[in-house]
């Protein structure tokens, strides 16, 4: 290297280490809030789902991770996988806007390392906690869910999702414009209205349809593609006959100790259109505290999902109901999923009944670090499967950062 | 006799520059370049006499209601145990990496969290790990004299025993260095009225997210 070359590259590095450096605070200074920021949720899995390949392989397996294909038939196998890579970055822009967007890498459920564009948004809210109103516009998922609270829209109590909500997570993403209202009194309760429309949703109901339920925490966005069990992949992000699905969202109870949810959406499809789904789905929930450091989550979701062409009407039906209990970095929870799908035209077989039990302990330490263990046994009877068994099971180990 | 007479007005003299007036307390204002009253803004007593810095441990609480730190500015004489408790339904994660101090407690619900101990003068900026909007301050002070503006601007700082004192204010966002608010006051017999003027810069914390999707 160069004499010339050695000052030019010193001379960058000082610059680099005045740009990086904190600026010197005196002693009441208060440390300059940073105007953009970078999150990321990093996890980690060891998983031993059932002997069947997961629909993310395109199987018949109803958990996230299955088991392979082999000569002999399926086999259950033990593996490592990359769960999740998350970014989260935000930014507070003039007028008081909050700008943030969130990239999930998800490479068993996408085929590859791509990241799937989860929410890109730009929300103003008016007012305070109490009393106030915001709208957000933008790439943005279903507000509907009462487990999906964690960081980066990760599911809370569980590593694992409910059927119904790992559904809405996965195949719903929406472009568009909400709008929300909430309003507490001094002793009453608190009451929030969230009134949306969004483009996209224009196959919402294909996936029930041609998988059926399944339980997991994957995350889709609008460029994302989810496998069917035909091999082929489906868009999420789907929009032929330009009509908004429209939603709305209630809010009604003290969130300290109780609240009561309802969700309503209608993603007015046209059956006009090739391919176009017309779903509409209601879903009501409840989330009770009566002690300190105990949840009890239930929710329940009824919809129908029809198309003209191939034959596949449906009408789906999700319930969970959770008791989950925490102390310290510590939670134990308790889930018990039952969903089913009635064939309503006779075409292509989408009936399925089943439930499944989620034991899930989670460890919480410091800032950044969570240790999590599940098992999930799930009972699904569905004559379409070309899996004979009825029943699975698998459990997953998780290592979750957080920075 | 002419001697002491004069010795006096000489050491009169001497005191006027360090002392406004003689007061039993001090009250005012801290207004804006415009002269309007400024809320949430501190006066503090930065040096005391002896007699006046002695204090007992004292305790102090930053309540998290609806995800909002309360009160949004706390301030603390050094030595103050402040307790965190959570009143929302929802965990959060309180943490400062503040030079002045730098701690964490993880998430928790309810009133358990362990107090922590503020053993240093300065600022501890506070935050949540679950929900990045929210913030707050808490100024640790040298003295237990201090006082919060009102929505106007108004302060009182009661109870002073007599002696000189170097006052100070400090606001969040203000532009001025805090040392450079000081002014000295002798507190002897009478009330003493103080302005501070600061000017402030504009608010740049994150925009909260406070809709039924962060019910988290």
């Amino acid at each position: 290297m160069s004499a010339g070359s050695t000052a030019v590259y010193s001379l960058l590095f000082i610059c680099l280490c005045c740009v990086l450096a904190p600026r010197a605070l005196a002693q009441y200074d208060v440390e300059p809030e940073n105007p953009v920021w970078l999150r990321a949720l990093l996890d980690l899995r060891v998983v031993r789902g059932g002997a069947a390949p997961s629909w993310t392989d395109s199987g018949p397996g109803k958990t996230r991770f299955g088991g392979r294909n082999t000569d002999a038939g399926f086999e259950r196998v033990t593996r490592f996988a990359l769960g999740q890579l998350a970014i989260e970055m935000g930014a507070a822009l003039p007028w008081g806007l909050r700008a943030q967007v969130q990239f999930n890498i998800q490479p068993d459920i996408a085929d590859d390392y791509d990241p799937w564009v989860v929410e890109a948004l730009v929300r103003k809210e008016w007012g305070n906690p109490s009393d106030g109103w915001g709208v957000q516009t933008g790439l943005m998922t279903l507000p509907f869910s009462l487990e999906h609270t964690g960081p980066a829209w990760t599911p809370e109590y569980s590593i694992s999702a409910s059927a119904l909500n790992s559904w809405l997570w996965e195949e719903v993403s929406l472009t568009g414009l909400e709008g929300e209202w909430w309003h507490q009194g001094e002793s009453g309760p608190r009451i929030g209205i969230v009134v949306g429309a969004g483009y996209g949703a224009d196959q919402m109901g294909r996936l029930i349809a041609s998988r059926g339920w399944a339980l997991g925490d994957g995350v889709s966005g609008v460029n994302a593609d989810l496998p069917l069990p035909n091999g082929t992949r489906m868009d999420i992000f789907n929009e032929k006959d330009h009509r908004p699905a429209v939603y709305t969202w209630l809010t009604l109870g003290d969130e300290a100790r109780a609240a009561l949810k309802l969700g309503y959406l209608d993603n007015l499809g046209d059956q006009g259109y090739d391919g176009v789904w017309h779903t509409r789905v209601a879903t009501v929930g409840a989330t009770l505290h009566p002690l300190t450091r105990t949840d009890f989550v239930v929710q329940y979701l009824r919809g129908k999902a029809l198309v003209w062409q191939p034959t596949n009407d449906s009408s789906l039906r999700g319930f969970y109901a959770l008791v989950s209990h925490h102390y310290r970095g510590h939670r134990v929870t308790v889930r018990y999923d039952d969903f089913r799908v009635h064939d309503l035209d006779g075409g292509n077989p989408t009936a399925e009944s089943g439930d499944a039990v989620t034991l899930a302990y989670l460890y919480e330490w410091g800032l950044r670090h969570r240790v999590g263990a599940e098992y999930i046994w799930l009972h699904s009877n569905r004559p379409a499967s070309a899996f004979p068994e009825p029943g699975q099971d698998g459990w997953q180990l998780s290592y979750r950062f957080r920075y | 006799m002419d001697f002491h007479r004069s010795l006096i007005i000489v050491l009169a003299l001497a005191v006027l520059p360090l002392s406004a007036a003689l007061a039993a307390g001090v009250s005012g204002r801290v207004v804006g370049a415009d002269g309007k009253g400024i809320a949430d803004a501190v006066v503090f007593v930065d040096a005391a006499p002896e007699s006046a810095a002695a204090r007992s441990p004292a305790t102090a609480t930053m309540d998290q209601i609806n995800k909002t730190f309360v009160p949004h500015v706390l301030p603390v004489v050094v030595g103050t145990e402040v307790r965190f408790p959570n009143r929302d339904q929802i965990s959060h994660h309180v943490y400062s990496f503040s030079r002045t101090k730098n701690f964490e407690l993880p998430l928790y619900k309810g009133e358990n969290a362990p107090p922590v101990l503020f053993d240093k003068p300065g600022v501890v900026k506070i935050g949540c790990n679950i929900h990045d909007w929210m913030s707050a301050v808490i100024l640790v002070v040298p003295t237990p004299h201090f006082a919060v503006t009102d929505a106007e601007g108004h302060f009182k700082l009661a109870g002073l025993p007599p002696g000189n004192y170097r006052l100070l204010a400090w606001h969040e966002q203000s532009r001025e260095k805090t040392a450079d608010t000081a002014q000295r006051v002798q507190v002897a017999g009478s009330d003493l009225e103080l302005t501070f003027q600061l000017s402030l810069s504009d608010d740049r914390s994150r925009p909260a997210m406070r809709g039924s999707r962060w019910d988290q």
